[in-house]
């Protein structure tokens, strides 16, 4: 047995889903260490794209995010925001868009923007390019920490746009289609029904229960019949997070 | 040859006191015209309406400062050292008007505005309470129609951005307003937007120079209206090849914006109560410290500090 965090977990199995050759937008933490184990693994040819209007950086620093020049080292191009997020992730050319939020809904909808409460809002970040990045990418990875108040039936503001509200409404109002979108918490994987674009279980992580899947999730959400387990790291990819991808443990 | 060069102080005199239009150029941590905007919140501009593609350190101190009147960014933050705690309360409490975007509608908004074309369609925005936020303001620049070339099929308008004025920070010009930024060029498009450009440069260069390398300019003096040499005028943010951002004065912001009182102490302390950006540098940091932001050429930031500087 090897040992290794959940959020080593989190990252592997991010890691895993990405395939050689794609065009990755992302950010920072978990999503860049998925993403340069991936490179580091099975997809040594991925393309990584900062919307601050970075492609393909070789970071050997940890920086504080996409705005700390530790994380523009070794980049193929600079560029603007409009060739970032226009130039290559409007006309279609991103595979995967990992993005982060406050909340996401029932039909992958997040939230980054603003939070509703007894007293009038509370406003944080707002889009930035998450907006974008949910509308254009093929495929929307969503990195967050499993709570009841973050996965909920209906987020208070839609940042960033999933299946909308289920089914075919996404098309509906004029998006591009996304062929999907996947949920990784420290407690499973969630993705969403052929038909209804609706969150369901893809895969529980080792050790935990459904029950507790179930305390934490203030959505509904649909369990097939004999849910999945989250497929272990493995020795290699553990050694990389740690002795070389983040040594300095700031993510992992 | 044209010489736009002018002092900061002057500059800053040429935009109006009251209701002025304004993008700052801007990004988190990095390449923000802090010595500008200090000196603006030190002239009290007022009623600004301000632009902002990433809200950032610059405008958190003009929305604390109450000089802004609008602020139409898409979101932004301290990148992991805090939030824009004077523009979030302001928002919270209904006490500035804001328009949100995400990154690349609002820069599609510049884009146009660079081209002079007067509107762009795209499909960003759909579904999004951003959307619905800016068509319920009825700020008459977003509206959502029909592809006049594909049937049912829904696009997003937007009308372009001609600000008045643009701020930017970058590395080099020289005294034409020929203007090398190195890096990243997030800020480009608004640059060019604007009908009156103001740069802040870490140097001015000779225009032969500048003539030795046409490659490396990313808006031709033809596109610049003033050029003000303000060597660390980004600071305590970082500008590429020059200089780290400076964390414990990025900390200590982080930790008093996001109440008014303490705020307003750190206004008083480091800005109202300074002449200029060297006493604002001399204030807030040791020589020592200022020579340590300094970047490996190698790098692009200071390399033996690696992921972290100092506490």
């Amino acid at each position: 047995m090897i040992k290794y965090s959940t959020n080593e977990l989190m990252a592997v199995t991010a890691s895993r889903l990405l395939e050689d050759h794609q065009n990755i937008v992302v950010g920072l933490g978990l999503p860049q260490i998925a993403t340069i184990l991936a490179q580091n693994t099975h997809a040594p040819n991925l393309n990584i794209i900062y919307e601050i209007g970075v492609v393909n950086p070789a970071s050997v620093d940890m920086g504080v995010g996409i705005a700390d020049s530790r994380l523009w080292y070794q980049a193929d191009y600079f560029t603007s925001f409009v060739g970032t997020l226009g130039g290559l992730l409007q006309k279609g050319l991103v595979d995967v868009g990992f993005l982060g939020g406050l909340q996401v809904d029932q039909f992958g909808n997040l939230n980054s923007t603003l939070i509703q409460t007894g007293n009038g809002i509370r406003h944080f970040t707002g889009s930035g390019g998450a907006g974008d990045i949910a509308t254009y990418s093929k495929n929307i990875f969503v990195i967050m920490r499993h709570e009841k108040r973050k996965i909920v039936n209906m987020v208070d503001y839609i940042t960033s746009v999933g299946y909308y509200q289920g089914k075919t409404s996404r098309q509906d109002i004029g998006l591009p289609q996304c062929s999907s979108v996947i949920i990784i918490t420290n407690l499973c994987v969630f993705s969403f029904s052929k038909e209804d674009k609706k969150i369901q279980i893809d895969s529980i992580h080792p050790g935990v229960s459904l029950e507790q899947i179930k305390e934490n999730t203030g959505a509904s959400f649909l369990i097939p019949a004999k849910p999945r387990v989250t497929e272990e790291p493995s020795k290699v990819e553990i050694e990389l997070l740690e002795n070389q991808i983040d040594p300095e443990h700031q993510y992992i | 040859m044209s010489n736009k060069v002018i002092e900061l102080t002057e500059a800053v005199r040429e935009i109006p006191q009251d209701g002025a239009e304004i993008a700052l150029g801007g990004f988190a941590i990095t390449r923000n015209p802090i010595a500008f905007v200090n000196e603006m919140i030190r002239q009290k501009k007022k009623n600004i309406t301000l632009y902002e593609i990433i809200g950032s350190m610059d405008a958190d101190l003009l929305v604390g400062a109450n000089c802004v009147n609008t602020f139409i960014y898409s979101g932004g933050s301290l990148d992991r050292f805090g939030r824009l705690g004077r523009v979030n309360e302001a928002i919270e409490r209904n006490t500035m008007k804001v328009e949100e975007y995400s990154g690349l509608s609002i820069s599609l908004r510049f884009l146009a505005g660079s081209l002079g074309i007067p509107f762009v369609p795209t499909k960003t925005l759909l579904g999004t309470d951003m959307l619905t936020n800016l068509i319920n303001k009825r700020n008459n620049a977003v509206k959502v129609m029909n592809s006049p070339f594909l049937k049912d099929d829904q696009v997003v308008v937007l009308k372009a951005i001609n600000p008045e004025f643009a701020i930017i920070h970058a590395q080099i010009a020289d005294e034409k307003g020929n203007i090398i930024i190195e890096g990243p060029k997030w800020d480009i498009e608004l640059a060019l937007s604007a009908k009156k450009l103001f740069v802040t440069v870490e140097q001015i260069v000779s225009n032969k120079y500048i003539k030795k390398y046409p490659e490396k300019v990313s808006i031709p003096s033809i596109s610049t209206y003033r050029v003000i040499e303000v060597p660390y005028g980004a600071f305590p943010t970082s500008v590429y090849h020059c200089y780290d951002y400076y964390s414990n004065l990025i900390k200590e912001y982080a930790r008093v914006n996001g109440d008014a009182v303490q705020f307003n102490e750190f206004l008083q302390k480091y800005i109202l109560n300074l002449k200029d950006h060297s006493d604002f540098l001399l204030k807030t940091c040791t020589l020592d410290e200022l020579l340590h932001l300094k970047v490996d050429p190698e790098y692009g930031y200071p390399a033996e500090l690696g992921g972290k500087q100092d506490d």
